[in-house]
């Protein structure tokens, strides 16, 4: 979403689904994975709103829907391809929010062309793009070239509908297994239904083109002018508690908290960095750097810039990857918190023999999960590992206070409840012990590379021996210099001068000012009734709960829809005001204003992307500031590194050919991990993975809850009934499931949940395991991942899990 | 709390009659009808979901520090008191026996783990840290700049070390692991937001 | 407290068995050891340790898949057949409408076991009681929702005053009625009338329900013939085999119970 609309998060809220007319539930089983979501939708339905599933498997959302297609797994971006293209041909899309919101009249370079499924620009040795021809054309002032109407054959727009003219209803009708018919049924009823919110989460992201699949998400929304609006908006239902959290603090190789760029071994001083990513990621990262070296961070020695490790792009794996770096025996040490590799990782083998050539592993875990006991699975021989463990035993989340941020950004503060059972420690203790220990271990030392552990500001003692979650809420929160206090608002933190304030993540700056903590609040009053609960807890950024509202308002900067009236420009005061926090750059700029145009302020050309061009805002003209850095904050748009448009690919193990392009046949940046690889001939069958109701992720914690053993008691493997026939299974059966990297036998679920596909004329069929088991717990059994397959995605790194090709035999 | 035990429906009243069971239960059952409830006297303590995203409120209702029984916060706007299956067990975390008492220790080709003290996990973490660090220090990369000329530059990375973060903690402790992974020199930080 | 009723929408259970969770937490139950049985169901039915669950139902017709579900727990009738069966008086009705086993004095015997027309009481083989549904009357009774319906996430169980618990079931009833011209609603005839109230999709048969549960005629036999007469006539007036365990261990548990006096 980040290279669509400015930002990668989840645009609005769960009870903002109450406001919806339609959704689009397409890779996401909410009703199971993420069974809140159904009160909403319900409230919404209760008000004649439509449902909408599409799935591989007929789930218990589906139960639940209207309207219910079965999908062949990983062929989303044919159907929604020919959403797009229906749209378009029949002008179903919103005139005013196209020309307004979005990039479509923006003309784009006469370079840039689509041939034989390759975008240009594409290197075959590296398998990596060169995105300079996905560019607009410019102006003296290095701005994008706007066309005078929709019809201009080099705008966006343009290319948009060129592009997608391929997807027909019959085409991917071909491709998917929906019936056309089908098909145009759901573009109907979601265009005809506004506002639509397009729902999606690891049924979506789980393939090798899946960032191209929620940019088909993000077009269609602009197209209808479904985002900024209340009940409309592309919502990522993330799959962790925090993972909207764990993301902004930065658990990931490529960024530092509130989603810095993280500096490469190219950008040597400060000075590189900001001059490679402008201003806009200069100032947080010193507030970032001040907020880790404390005093030790002075403008004098950058900040103790130099101190942080600088990635080498050559050499810069993903968590998948991480286990293959292991293997080839980079990694000595790893620290394995809250995340059970051995269950969730695809491709088992490759996981066990990366964790086997460790020197030491940890693991800090509620309960002792399958990675901590990794050395004596079953069918290892323990003594033959040489790896030393440690399992850490964690205190649960209501053992300990501190925040979490749902997939909404909203930032919810709990306390402790309960001592931690056991004398269990909170991660955070673990993490402030082994730093406080390994620091004593380096006292005196004066090499070099160990300055940044003794110059480091960490004192997050609470007085009482243990470590102060508040302490480092506040330190993410940040202090202002010139106050000497913690900063009171995003705004103060904006305002200030670059090197006078501090914050750990700069997109928390505000969440607790002087003696509050906003996260912390607990007035649900909703006096709108649109669901905003504005002094309920605290959303990031700015506490607004819509992102990008700007965009629910007219050209005179008032409310499109009465009855869901967001924010708007109250031209007495002269300011933006409204229910929601505006979504704009400055409150003060009337919407007549280039600022208070702005609905998406966060990508370089201040609208939503129709075509994600490679283009950075702010770009120093002549003469080039002496200091290099640019005047205008420099703003780089996310890139979709596989192409400006979205384009079908098959999965890497699929059972037909591409119908679109046989030459190019899968994503041809897909980033493959794993080593074995089966033909449709020997492994006939699409599986795909997902989670149940009534288990989590890997099962570390659900297993071990007698309750939910209870109702949900072992894995499965579901079939159709054509399928359970054929191979001579019935309902409870033993079925062996099997992939060139390994098999699984499970009970065998016959349903007709799961019918069989006619694909490219070819009868398809698909088999259907949830992952949640491993072989510990109270509650083990065979895991899912020993079958599947390590190929990813070349932006997001998530592994194509939703299928790959497997054979099926009664066992 | 032993969910073997069964609380039976409480009523107070005139004449309470105990039974003795053969599972030691106390059967309190009276004339009066006025019943109540097991939550009496307890204190009730606002938390958050550890599953999905969805952040849905949990209330803890607590007495002489014990939990006495969890259920969804009526007054979290996003639930309303409302809970899936897997948060509604979660009470069964809170005295699960099968949560590890101690930190645990697996030598090198050992069959089985030992337990040891919190002192020591953290001393031998933070040692071998130190010793790893150490041996795959990196200081310098060699990179060819954009006009083709080698250069020597600062890397400060410790090779060796890999850290996985979690989506299941805290945001502060979320961001201190992220903090410590960089401070101890390994940019190789991810987490489970990939998969 | 005055008449309550449970409005079940089936047409909106997604069958995530929260409510069958929640039951257990609220009541301390024990979770039971479970294999799949069909679909994703795994409680088969209800039993001393778990008062309710969800049966889960799949059908595919004309090319239209249906996966309903189907919540068990006990229905709370007007004119309960298992009060009227139990021989030793410890089964009670609220003014709220439920019905209560009184624990102090069940003894066990399984008759109102036999004598629910949906099977619902389960008695504890080693405790010698029976238990069933309680309709959460302690929460109730204090003011809070009975915990399968505080928990029900998509908002499938109602609870309130009957006339309002009636008038969401017929506009529910209209709206559904038109994709599935069998639905309907289910309790509302049965055995006086039932606390809980159903929206049915399909027929009551598909989901292996009664279509019209009733007293059975034995019963009848019992309450106003053998009883008022004495215990000794039982395996007389009943005869038949499947039932003299029952009474053989009603007999049983009656002579060595101090209140057993059952003409009382």
């Amino acid at each position: 979403m980040s290279p669509s609309f400015g930002r990668g998060a989840m645009t609005n809220s769960w009870q903002d689904m109450g406001n919806s007319q339609c959704f689009l539930i397409a890779g996401s089983n909410c009703a199971e994975n993420h069974p809140i979501s159904m009160k909403w939708i319900n409230r919404a339905r209760a008000k004649g709103a439509k449902m909408i599933v599409v799935d591989p498997r007929f789930t218990r959302t589906a139960a639940q829907a209207d309207v219910y297609a079965q999908i062949r797994p990983g062929t989303d971006i044919a159907y929604l391809g020919a959403m797009i293209n229906y749209y378009i041909e029949n002008k179903l899309y919103d005139e005013f929010y196209v020309l307004n919101f979005t990039n479509a009249l923006l003309k784009v370079s006469k370079d840039y062309k689509f041939e034989d499924g390759l975008f240009s620009g594409f290197n075959p040795e590296t398998k990596k793009y060169d995105y300079s021809t996905w560019a607009y054309q410019l102006d003296a002032d290095n701005k994008p070239i706007k066309a005078t109407s929709l019809d201009d054959p080099d705008c966006v727009f343009q290319k948009l509908k060129e592009h997608f003219s391929r997807y027909t209803f019959d085409v991917a009708a071909e491709i998917s297994g929906i019936p056309a018919d089908k098909i145009k049924l759901i573009a109907d009823t979601f265009a005809e239904n506004r506002p639509g919110s397009i729902l999606y989460a690891l049924g979506m992201t789980q393939h090798t083109t899946a960032v191209q699949g929620i940019r088909c998400y993000a077009i269609i929304q602009l197209l209808l002018g479904n985002i900024g609006k209340a009940g409309g908006g592309v919502q990522a239902l993330r799959g962790e508690p925090n993972v909207q959290g764990s993301t902004d603090m930065a658990n990931l190789i490529a960024n530092l908290p509130g989603y810095l760029p993280y500096p490469t071994n190219a950008e040597v001083t400060l000075h590189d960095y900001a001059v490679r990513y402008g201003a806009v990621q200069h100032k947080p990262l010193v507030a970032l750097l001040k907020a880790w070296f404390g005093k030790n961070a002075t403008a004098e020695n950058d900040y103790g810039y130099g101190w942080l490790p600088k990635n080498d792009p050559t050499n810069m794996p993903t968590q998948v990857e991480f286990f293959n770096w292991m293997d080839k025996g980079q990694f000595k040490m790893l620290f394995n918190w809250g995340s059970n590799s051995t269950v969730s990782i695809p491709d088992r083998k490759m996981v066990l023999r990366g964790l086997s050539k460790l020197e030491m592993l940890v693991v800090a875990d509620v309960f002792e999960i399958e990675t901590a006991q990794f050395w004596r699975e079953p069918g290892v021989d323990p003594k033959s590992i040489q790896t030393e463990v440690i399992f850490l035993p964690a205190a649960f989340v209501y053992e300990k206070a501190g925040s979490m941020t749902n997939s909404s950004r909203l930032v919810q503060w709990k306390e402790k409840a309960l001592e931690p059972l056991n004398g269990c420690w909170p991660d955070l203790d673990m993490i402030d012990r082994i730093f406080i220990k390994m620091r004593e271990l380096l006292a005196g030392s004066t090499d070099p590379k160990d300055e940044p552990i003794l110059k480091a500001n960490w004192d997050y003692d609470d007085g009482h021996g243990e470590a102060s979650p508040l302490k480092v809420l506040q330190e993410l929160n940040g202090y202002n210099d010139n106050t000497g206090q913690l900063t009171a608002s995003l705004g103060e933190y904006l305002n200030a001068p670059i090197g006078t304030v501090s914050t750990g993540c700069w997109i928390y700056a505000g969440v607790t000012p002087p003696g509050k903590n906003l996260a912390d609040r607990r007035n649900n009053t909703d006096p709108t009734g649109l669901g905003l609960h504005q002094e309920y807890a605290y959303a990031w950024p700015g506490n607004i709960r819509v992102l990008y509202n700007r965009a629910s308002c007219d050209a005179n900067g008032q409310p499109v829809d009465p009855e869901r009236k967001l924010i708007w420009w109250d031209a007495a005061s002269g300011t933006w005001t409204g229910n929601d926090n505006p979504d704009v750059a400055d409150k003060t700029k009337g919407p007549d204003t280039p600022e208070g145009k702005m609905a998406f302020r966060m990508t370089p050309e201040g609208v939503g992307r129709l075509f994600a061009a490679s283009y950075t805002s702010g770009v120093p003209t002549s003469p080039v500031p002496a200091d290099s850095i640019a005047a205008i904050p420099t703003r780089g748009a996310g890139m979709t590194v596989d192409g400006p448009l979205p384009e079908f690919y098959e999965p890497i193990e699929s059972p037909t050919t591409n119908k679109l392009h046989p030459n190019v046949q899968n994503n041809p940046c897909a980033k493959i991990v794993s080593t074995e690889f089966g033909d449709p001939e020997e492994y006939p069958y699409v599986l795909t993975t997902y989670g149940v109701c009534e288990h989590f992720c890997a099962g570390g914690i659900t297993r071990n809850i007698p309750y939910l053993n209870e109702i949900m008691p072992e894995p499965f493997a579901e079939i159709s009934k054509n399928l359970a026939k054929k191979i001579g299974v019935k309902d409870g059966d033993k079925v062996e499931i099997s992939s060139m990297r390994g098999k699984v036998v499970v009970r065998a679920l016959v349903t007709d949940r799961l019918q069989t596909l006619n694909v490219n004329g070819k009868e398809t069929e698909t088999i259907g395991m949830p992952w949640s088991w491993g072989f510990a717990s109270l509650n083990p059994g065979p895991s899912t991942n020993t079958v599947t397959m390590a190929a990813l995605d070349p932006g997001a790194g998530t592994p194509e899990y939703k299928c790959c090709l497997v054979n099926a035999r009664r066992a | 709390m032993n969910v073997t035990r069964r609380t039976f429906l409480k009523m107070t009243g005139l004449s309470v009659v105990a039974v003795a069971s053969g599972l030691g239960i106390n059967l309190s059952v009276a004339e009066a009808r006025a019943y109540t409830l097991k939550l009496e006297g307890c204190t009730k303590i606002p938390s958050i979901c550890h599953f999905c995203s969805g952040g849905c409120g949990l209330l803890l209702h607590i007495k002489d520090g014990k939990l006495v029984h969890l259920e969804g916060d009526p007054d979290n706007p996003i639930n309303e008191g409302a809970l899936c299956p897997k948060a509604a067990s979660l009470e069964q975390v809170a005295y699960s026996e099968v949560r590890p008492k101690t930190p645990l220790y697996r030598a090198p080709g050992a069959e089985d783990w030992q337990e040891i003290s919190w002192d020591e996990a953290i001393e031998r973490i933070a040692k071998k840290a130190v010793e790893v660090r150490d041996k795959t220090w990196k200081s310098t990369d060699e990179i060819t700049t954009k006009t083709g000329e080698k250069k020597i530059v600062p890397a400060n990375r410790a090779e060796g070390i890999a850290v996985i973060g979690s989506a299941e903690i805290d945001n502060e402790e979320s961001y201190m692991l992220s903090k410590f992974s960089r401070l101890i020199g390994t940019p190789f930080h991810e987490h489970q937001a990939r998969i | 407290m005055t008449k309550r009723m449970v409005f079940v929408d089936t047409s909106l259970c997604t069958g995530c068995k929260a409510c069958s969770v929640a039951c257990k937490a609220w009541n301390d139950l024990p979770a039971e050891k479970n294999q799949l049985i069909t679909s994703y169901q795994a409680q088969a039915s209800t039993t001393h340790n778990t008062w309710t669950y969800i049966s889960m139902h799949e059908k595919y017709e004309n090319g239209k898949m249906e996966w309903l579900m189907f919540k068990h727990q006990c229905y709370h009738c007007a004119e309960p057949s298992c009060m009227k069966a139990c021989p030793a008086e410890a089964i009670y009705q609220t003014d709220s409408g439920y019905t209560i086993i009184d624990q102090n004095k069940c003894i066990g015997c399984g008759y109102c076991v036999a004598n629910c027309p949906w099977g619902v009481p389960k008695t504890d083989p080693e405790l010698k009681k029976t238990f069933k549904c309680t309709g959460c009357i302690d929460r109730v009774e204090n003011g809070l929702l009975p915990a399968c319906v505080a928990t029900c996430q998509p908002g499938a169980l109602h609870f309130g005053e009957p006339e309002e618990m009636k008038q969401i079931a017929e506009v529910r009833l209209a709206e559904v009625k038109k994709d599935f011209p069998k639905a309907q609603l289910y309790g509302d005839k049965a055995m006086g009338g039932t606390t809980y109230l159903y929206l049915l999709k399909e027929e009551p048969a598909f989901y292996g329900l009664p279509e019209n549960p009733t007293t059975s005629a034995s019963l009848v036999v019992w309450k106003d013939w053998v009883q008022p007469y004495g215990i000794w006539l039982i395996p007389i007036a009943l005869g038949a085999s499947a039932v003299s365990f029952v009474t053989t261990r009603i007999i049983n548990s009656m002579s060595k119970s101090k209140g057993g006096d059952i003409h009382g």
